[in-house]
């Protein structure tokens, strides 16, 4: 699996059918699926020519060979992107293994030169200077590990406990009010109960409400005061939507194709506080529920993102919803 | 550690000479004396020498590395207490298994005073001689037992049912006593690193905790929480022999 060799193999002999659509949301990860994207666009066509003629002669064959082809196929799609992100995960491993000594060490000497008193005598400009030189490497420190913690995530083991989003959702709200700015903006969360709740869904409840946190953190964080931000639940007959919308800056068409990857951080994004994992943060987390993730943007008008997770047949699931469900701990609960 | 011309003794393993000639200094103000071993078999060898109070052990180094000087250290009778630095994203679970029995981590790339705290709160905690609870393996407090090798508890004679998270948490805190453990670091010992938002996990799991003891938050038993900061173990532990 991490053999160079077989990734290229794989990659030049793929055809997709099933796999273009994986194709296109995993596309943003990496330049190389991309052009695997192209490449496999055109080979629907050809193969679809390909079948045109076969149905001529033997359907029924025909109609065999291209279901095996496309089962192939989608299992080579999966290993492409497996071994993408093994790839990704080894080179941020890497990454913070080679900066995280030096980093303990330039905090170590400034910690030693705060300890020892040095600063007491030096210059105005000196001084600022050495809290600029610590802002900055806490920066760095923090960036690094982000990184590390997003490669993690990618291979830790997931719990997949039932999880009430309606309850999640909730403490979305709850932790997103504590927000300054969210005081400012019109904030709606719309859940169905009526005929019947949402379904559970199956997964870490703590990393599904970090993906839900973050989105609606991102989108109080990319509009202004009085904006408007909806946070909508939607069931389908397999799946659950989550809608998160906001009538904020929105997004440049130009920008939009790279918001799902680690550290992209579009123009608007420039002047405000982050390092630009949140979205990343989203993305690999529904992933690795087996979801799926959507950004429709319009430039000076708002962003709308979708999240949809696969929901578990219910007969097994519903029984344990009374169990489940997840009590407040009001009295213990400590002041924020 | 007796009166205050007694200045502890620790060890400070790490091969990279950029962290130690850094750290040692740090730490030598802060009030130890601080010997350093730049591979394992160093650290194993000045432990053997000078019988310091604690051990500061980088994972990564030549030799043996500090899970093994670790593994060697408990398995010849030295109970010192013992800080692992580890890596970002290896599970608490791991860092504090109790095959190694690390009685605290910090993933690099750490902030020195945090180090410091964590030294001093484990050279705190230490017994002297005795086994600390890092590396008991199976630990009581009150009418609660926990048998940290099956990760199984009993609160009299009844099991509790946990998450795995919930019984990683009740570890922690059953091994940090009286310590106020603030939600940052318990949601690093959940999940190995800090995340960047939502520390609501914390409180889900120590309420699913709660709800198992029946312990009240009003008037704590056994878990006690610190107002606008964390929580602390406020029972008193003992090895359950």
């Amino acid at each position: 699996m991490t053999r160079p060799a077989t990734g290229t193999l794989l990659r030049g002999s793929a055809p997709a059918l099933g796999g273009v659509a994986l194709g296109v949301i995993l596309q943003a990860a990496d330049p190389r699926l991309r052009l695997y994207v192209a490449g496999s666009v055109a080979l629907v066509a050809v193969l679809a020519g390909l079948a045109g003629t076969a149905v001529t002669v033997i359907v029924i064959v025909a109609r065999r060979r291209a279901a095996a082809a496309s089962a192939a196929s989608a299992a080579a799609v999966r290993q492409v992107a497996e071994e993408a992100a093994q790839d990704r995960l080894r080179f941020f491993m890497r990454l913070d293994h080679e900066l995280k000594n030096p980093l303990t060490a330039i905090r170590a000497g400034l910690a030693n030169i705060e300890q020892g008193g040095g600063l007491a005598l030096a210059s105005a400009g000196t001084v600022a200077a050495v809290a600029s030189v610590s802002v900055q490497a806490d920066r760095i420190a923090r960036l690094v590990s982000d990184l590390r913690k997003l490669a993690d995530l990618e291979t830790r083991e997931i719990e997949t406990a039932p999880v009430d989003l309606t309850a999640l959702l909730d403490e979305v709200a709850e932790a997103v009010a504590e927000i300054p700015a969210a005081r400012e903006r019109i904030i709606r969360v719309t859940v169905p109960r009526a005929p019947w709740p949402l379904p559970l869904v199956a997964g870490d409840r703590d990393l599904l409400f970090i993906a839900v946190q973050n989105l609606v953190a991102n989108a109080v964080k990319f509009s202004a005061p009085g904006d408007t931000v909806e946070v909508r639940a939607s069931e389908d007959d397999d799946a659950l939507l989550l809608e998160v919308a906001d009538t904020g800056a929105g997004i440049p068409a130009d920008e939009i194709g790279q918001v799902w990857q680690e550290l992209a951080r579009g123009r608007a994004a420039r002047s405000l506080p982050g390092t630009g994992i949140g979205l990343a943060l989203v993305r690999v987390i529904v992933v690795r529920h087996g979801g799926q993730v959507a950004i429709r943007s319009r430039d000076g008008q708002g962003t709308v993102v979708g999240i949809r997770l696969a929901v578990p047949d219910r007969a097994r699931i519903a029984p344990d919803v009374a169990g489940l469900r997840q009590d407040r701990d009001t009295p213990g609960m400590a002041a924020v | 550690m007796g009166g205050p011309d007694v200045r502890p003794v620790v060890i400070l393993a790490d091969d990279d000479e950029a962290i130690t000639s850094n750290l040692a200094p740090f730490l030598h103000r802060a009030g130890f004396t601080v010997h350093v071993a730049s591979d394992g078999n160093a650290a194993l060898e000045l432990v053997e020498r000078l019988d310091p109070d604690g051990c500061v052990l980088d994972v990564l180094m030549p030799g043996p590395d500090g899970r093994e000087v670790l593994r060697r250290l408990r398995r010849g009778g030295r109970w010192l207490p013992v800080v692992l630095l580890t890596q970002v994203g290896e599970s608490a679970e791991r860092a504090i298994a109790l095959d190694e029995g690390a009685d605290d981590y910090l993933n690099k790339p750490f902030d020195p005073y945090e180090l410091l705290a964590r030294l001093r709160a484990v050279l705190r905690r230490a017994r002297p001689g005795r086994r600390p609870l890092s590396a008991s393996p199976t630990v009581r407090a009150g009418d609660l037992r926990l048998d940290r090798i099956s990760r199984r508890a009993w609160l009299r004679d009844a099991e509790l049912v946990l998450t795995p998270k919930a019984m990683l948490l009740l570890d922690y805190l059953f091994t940090h006593p009286d310590e106020l453990l603030t939600r940052e670091r318990l949601l690093e010992v959940l999940w190995g690193f800090d995340f960047p938002v939502g520390t609501r996990a914390v409180d889900n799991r120590i309420a699913e905790l709660r709800r198992a003891l029946g312990d009240d938050p009003a008037r704590p038993e056994w878990i006690a929480t610190v107002p606008g900061q964390g929580y602390r173990f406020v029972a008193q532990v003992d090895d359950a022999r």
